[in-house]
C-alpha cells in the first residue's frame, strides 16, 4: 500500500495557463479523499500528475517515497489507476469483457489470473453477467461503471475516479459509494473528484477543496464544511450540504451528513 | 441555380432606425488586398496555382513568385509567409535530391557525391520544380493569410452555395481543434490503463485500435445528437437562408475575376500547345 | 417575449425506436400548459430522454421509430409537422453544451442568429431576436465571445438562448445541468427560474437534481420503465416517501426531514426555514 506525496507542485500548460500553484498534499496509504472545486480549479490537472500524464513544472510527486520523475506512464499505471469522466472517450472494445481485460492485460496478466480479475471487477460494479454485451448497448450509467471496472481490474494500490457520479441516478451513485467502500476495505487508496457535495461528505474521510490551482481547505468533511469555512467555500461558489447548514443553525456543531446531524441531535436530546 | 441575391449589398443604403449588426459580427476586412471580395482572392489564388504548374519553363513559376510576393507586400503578410516557406522544405529537399541525382537519361554531370552523380539537366528540372512548389505554396499562403474562412464561407453562402455544403465545410474546419482535444482525452484514458505510447514502435502500434476506436465511435455517436440539435435549430427549413454578412463586391472585381481566371487558362493552353514565347 | 398560449399534450403516447424490441414509452399521458413548469424524474434508462424527444416531436419526425397515441401542440398533431415547424413551437436542450452549438459561429451573436437565419427571416428580425434572447438570459456580455471557449454553464446558456431565438412556446430540457460544475448549475438554474417566471414559456425539465426541481417545477412526474408511475404537485411528489424505491433521490430538505423523523426526532423550529418548501 502506497503513500502519495505532492511537494510544492506547480504546473503551467504550454499555452501559459497556470493550472497548479504551490500544491502540497500528503495522502497516506488506504486513505479515501474527495476533491471538490469548480471547473478550472486544478482538480483534474492534479490527478493527472499522479500517473505521469502530466509532469510538474515545479515541485515533485512521490509515490511510496520515490520520485515519479520521468517514469513512463505505462509503468505508473500499475500503481495509480485513473477512471476518467467520459466513458465514451475510453471504450473501444466490442465486448464488455475485452474492455475490462485491457488494463490488466497491459500490465502483463494472462490466462486464469486475468479472467479472475475481470470477473471480480465486473462483480464489484454490479455488471456481473454482462460479459458478452456490447458496451454501447449499456446505458450511460452502466457504461460509466464499466469504465470504473476496467480500472479496478488493474488492482492498483491507488484508484482515482474522475467525476464518477456525474449523470448517475440514485442507484448508480449508491453503487459508486459501495465501490469506494470496497476498495478502501482492501486498504487501497481512493481519490475521487466530484461536484456532488453530499456524495463527497458521505463517502470520504477526507475532503480537499481547490480553487485557482491551490488547495484552500483540507480536512475531514466535518472540518471542511464547518461554519467557519463557509466564507471560503462561498468564494469558490460552493455550498455546504443542507445537513451542515441545519446543524449550524441549531448550534450542534459541524454535521456534514444527515447521519451526523441525527447523531448530534440525539446526543443533545 | 438559385435566384440572384438582389442588389449589391455594398451599394445598399440602410433604412434609418433599422437594426444594425455589431462590428464584431460584420468583421469587414480592411487593407488594400484584404478588402477584396473573398471570391476574387480565391480566383487569384487558383489562377496563380494553375499558372505556376501549368506554364512550362521558368517564366510561369517565376512570374507567380513575383506576383505573390508583391501581393504579400501590399497586404502586409510577408513576414508570416516564412512559416509556409519553411513547411515546403521537406518536399523541396526531396525534389532537389531526386531530380538532381536520379534524373533518367541525363549525362551532363556537374559533380559527384559518392556513387551519385548530379546532372545539369537534373538540376535544372529540380530547380524549376522547386520554384513551382514554392510559388504554389505561397499563393495558397497569401490566400489563407488574407481571407478569413468565415468571410469566404459567408460569401459563398450569399452567392447561393446552399446551406448544407457551407455548413459541412465550416464545421469541418472548426471541428479540428475539438477533435484534437478529444484525441488527447482518449490517449490519456488509454495510457492510464497501461497503453504504452513511450515504448518501442511495436508496442505503440498495438495502440491503434484503443486510440482510434473511441475516436470513431465517439464521432459517430455524436452524429445523431448533432443532427437532432441541428434540426431543432430549423436547419432544414426549405427557404433561402438569411446571409448576415455581405462582403463588398463590384463589377470591377467581377471583371477582374473573369480576366484573371480565363487568362490563366489561356496561358496554360498556349504553353501546352508549345507556342509560349517566353522561356 | 411573446405571449405564449396553448398546451402541449401527450395522450396514450407509446413510442418504440426503429429496430428496437421493446417500447421505450408506454401509454404516457402528460400535459404542459402555458406558463407552467413540469419536472420529470426517474432512474436512468427509464425513458426520460425518449420522453423529451417525443414531447418535442423530434421522435418520430427526425429520429424515426413508431409513435402510437397522440402528441399535440394546440390541438395539432406533431407527427404531421416538418422539423423546422416543430423547432418554432417546441425547443429542446440537451446535456452537453458544446454538442448542441452549431460549430460554425465565431461569436455568440452569430450562434444565436443561426436558427433565425435558417428560417430566412429578414435581417432586422434576426437582429431583434438575437438581442431579445441575449437580454432574456442576461448574457449580453457574452455576445462577442467565441462559443467554443465558454465555460460549461455559459455555453449551456448560449445554447438555451439560441433555442429561444426561435420563439418556441414550449421548452424541453433534458438534464441541462448534469455536465456542469456547481457554478454552472447555479447559473442555468437561475436563468430557468427567471425564464419561467417572466415569460409564459412552458417548460418540461428532466433532472436528477431534485433540489432544482423543488425550486422550479409546479408539477412533477416520475417515469420508470417507460411509464408514468407518479404525477402531482411537485411538493407532493418530491415529498413522497416511496421516491427512493422508485430510484429517485429526494431533495435535501426532504431527506433531512426524513432522517430526523426516522430517528424519532422532531424537526426543531429553528430549522424550519431551511427545511421549508421553496417559494416558487
Amino acid at each position: 500500500m502506497i503513500a502519495i506525496e505532492v511537494r510544492r507542485v506547480g504546473f503551467t500548460y504550454p499555452g501559459g495557463v497556470r493550472a497548479l500553484d504551490g500544491v502540497d498534499l500528503s495522502v497516506g496509504p488506504g486513505e479515501t479523499l474527495g476533491i471538490i472545486g469548480q471547473n478550472g480549479s486544478g482538480k483534474s490537472t492534479l490527478v493527472r500528475h499522479l500517473d505521469g500524464l502530466l509532469r510538474p513544472t515545479e515541485g515533485q510527486i512521490l509515490l511510496d517515497g520515490s520520485v515519479v520523475g520521468r517514469r513512463h506512464v505505462a509503468e505508473l499505471a500499475g500503481l495509480v489507476g485513473i477512471a476518467f469522466q467520459d466513458p465514451n472517450r475510453q471504450i473501444f472494445a466490442g465486448r464488455v469483457r475485452t474492455e475490462v481485460a485491457f488494463g490488466p492485460r497491459n500490465l502483463g496478466l494472462r490466462g486464469a489470473e486475468l479472467d479472475r480479475r475481470v470477473t471480480e471487477a465486473l462483480d464489484m460494479v454490479g455488471l456481473a453477467g454482462t460479459d458478452e454485451e456490447n458496451p454501447y448497448d449499456l446505458g450511460y450509467s452502466r457504461r460509466k461503471l464499466l469504465s470504473i471496472a476496467s480500472v479496478l481490474a488493474m488492482r492498483t494500490p491507488i484508484v482515482v475516479l474522475d467525476e464518477p457520479t456525474t449523470g448517475q441516478d440514485l442507484r448508480g451513485v449508491a453503487r459508486v459509494r459501495s465501490v469506494v467502500a470496497a476498495i478502501a476495505a482492501e486498504g487501497r487508496t481512493v481519490i475521487a473528484i466530484s461536484h456532488d457535495m453530499r456524495f463527497v461528505a458521505e463517502t470520504f474521510r477526507r475532503v480537499v477543496v481547490m480553487r485557482a490551482g491551490k488547495i484552500v481547505l483540507d480536512g475531514t468533511p466535518a472540518q471542511v464544511f464547518a461554519e467557519a469555512n463557509w466564507p471560503a467555500l462561498a468564494e469558490t461558489y460552493l455550498e455546504p450540504p443542507l445537513a451542515a447548514r441545519v446543524g449550524a443553525r441549531l448550534g450542534v456543531g459541524s454535521t456534514p451528513t444527515e447521519a451526523s446531524l441525527v447523531q448530534a441531535l440525539t446526543g443533545r436530546a | 441555380m438559385r435566384p440572384d441575391p438582389g442588389p449589391d449589398p455594398s451599394v445598399a443604403i440602410p433604412e434609418p432606425g433599422a437594426a444594425v449588426l455589431p462590428a464584431y459580427v460584420l468583421r469587414v476586412p480592411t487593407g488594400p488586398y484584404r478588402a477584396l471580395n473573398p471570391l476574387t482572392k480565391f480566383v487569384i489564388a487558383i489562377a496563380s496555382a494553375v499558372v505556376a504548374f501549368g506554364v512550362r519553363g521558368w517564366t510561369g513559376p517565376l512570374s507567380i513568385l513575383v506576383v505573390t510576393a508583391a501581393i504579400a507586400l501590399i497586404a502586409g503578410v510577408s513576414r508570416s509567409l516564412r512559416r509556409f516557406v519553411l513547411a515546403t522544405i521537406p518536399i523541396v529537399a526531396s525534389i532537389l535530391l531526386v531530380n538532381a541525382f536520379l534524373y533518367p537519361g541525363a549525362t551532363d554531370v556537374l559533380f559527384r557525391v559518392g556513387p551519385f552523380a548530379a546532372t545539369g539537366t537534373g538540376v535544372t528540372v529540380a530547380l524549376q520544380a522547386v520554384l513551382r512548389v514554392i510559388a504554389f505554396a505561397l499563393s495558397v499562403a497569401v490566400f489563407s493569410l488574407t481571407t478569413a474562412t468565415d468571410d469566404f464561407l459567408a460569401d459563398l453562402e450569399r452567392r447561393g452555395t446552399g446551406r448544407r455544403l457551407t455548413f459541412v465545410i465550416g464545421s469541418a474546419i472548426r471541428t479540428i481543434p475539438t477533435m484534437g482535444s478529444r484525441a488527447i482525452e482518449i490517449v490519456e484514458a488509454q495510457r492510464a490503463r497501461g497503453l504504452d505510447t513511450e515504448g518501442s514502435i511495436r508496442r505503440r502500434l498495438r495502440g491503434i485500435v484503443p486510440l482510434a476506436g473511441p475516436m470513431v465511435f465517439g464521432s459517430l455517436g455524436e452524429v445523431e445528437e448533432r443532427t437532432i440539435a441541428l434540426e431543432a435549430r430549423a436547419f432544414s427549413a426549405p427557404v433561402r437562408r438569411t446571409a448576415m454578412r455581405a462582403l463588398p463586391d463590384s463589377s470591377t472585381q467581377r471583371a477582374l475575376r473573369w480576366v484573371v481566371g480565363l487568362g490563366s487558362l489561356v496561358l496554360v493552353a498556349v504553353s501546352v500547345a508549345g507556342r509560349f514565347p517566353l522561356p | 417575449m411573446s405571449v405564449a398560449t396553448g398546451t402541449l399534450r401527450l395522450s396514450g403516447a407509446t413510442y418504440r425506436y426503429a429496430g428496437a424490441r421493446h417500447d421505450a414509452l408506454t401509454g404516457v399521458d402528460l400535459e404542459l400548459a402555458a406558463g407552467s413548469v413540469l419536472g420529470v424524474v426517474g432512474p436512468n434508462e427509464a425513458g426520460k430522454s425518449t420522453l423529451c424527444l417525443v414531447a418535442a416531436g423530434l421522435a418520430p419526425v427526425v429520429v424515426g421509430g413508431r409513435l402510437t397515441g397522440s402528441v399535440t401542440i394546440d390541438g395539432r398533431e406533431t407527427v404531421g409537422m416538418r422539423p423546422h415547424e416543430l423547432a418554432q413551437r417546441c425547443g429542446i436542450l440537451f446535456q452537453d453544451p458544446q454538442a448542441q452549438l452549431s460549430g460554425t459561429a465565431s461569436t455568440v451573436f452569430e450562434e444565436l442568429a443561426f436558427g433565425p437565419c435558417n428560417l430566412g427571416l429578414p435581417l432586422g428580425d434576426v437582429i431583434d431576436r438575437v438581442e431579445a434572447s441575449l437580454a432574456t438570459l442576461g448574457i449580453a456580455a457574452l455576445a462577442d465571445r467565441d462559443p467554443a471557449r465558454l465555460s460549461g454553464g455559459q455555453a449551456q446558456l448560449v445554447a438555451l438562448a439560441a433555442i429561444l431565438a426561435l420563439r418556441p412556446d414550449f421548452l424541453v430540457l433534458d438534464e441541462p445541468t448534469s455536465q456542469l460544475d456547481p457554478q454552472g448549475t447555479r447559473l442555468v438554474g437561475e436563468a430557468l427560474r427567471d425564464l419561467a417566471r417572466e415569460s409564459r414559456t412552458a417548460i418540461l425539465v428532466v433532472e436528477h437534481k431534485t433540489s432544482l426541481l423543488d425550486q422550479l417545477a409546479d408539477r412533477v412526474v416520475v417515469i420508470d420503465h417507460g411509464r408514468i408511475v407518479r404525477a402531482g404537485p411537485s411538493a407532493e411528489v418530491l415529498g413522497d416517501p416511496a421516491l427512493v424505491e422508485l430510484g429517485v433521490e429526494p431533495p435535501p430538505r426532504v431527506r433531512v426531514r426524513a432522517a430526523l423523523a426516522g430517528a424519532g426526532l422532531r424537526t426543531p423550529d429553528e430549522a424550519d426555514q431551511l427545511l421549508a418548501e421553496p417559494a416558487r
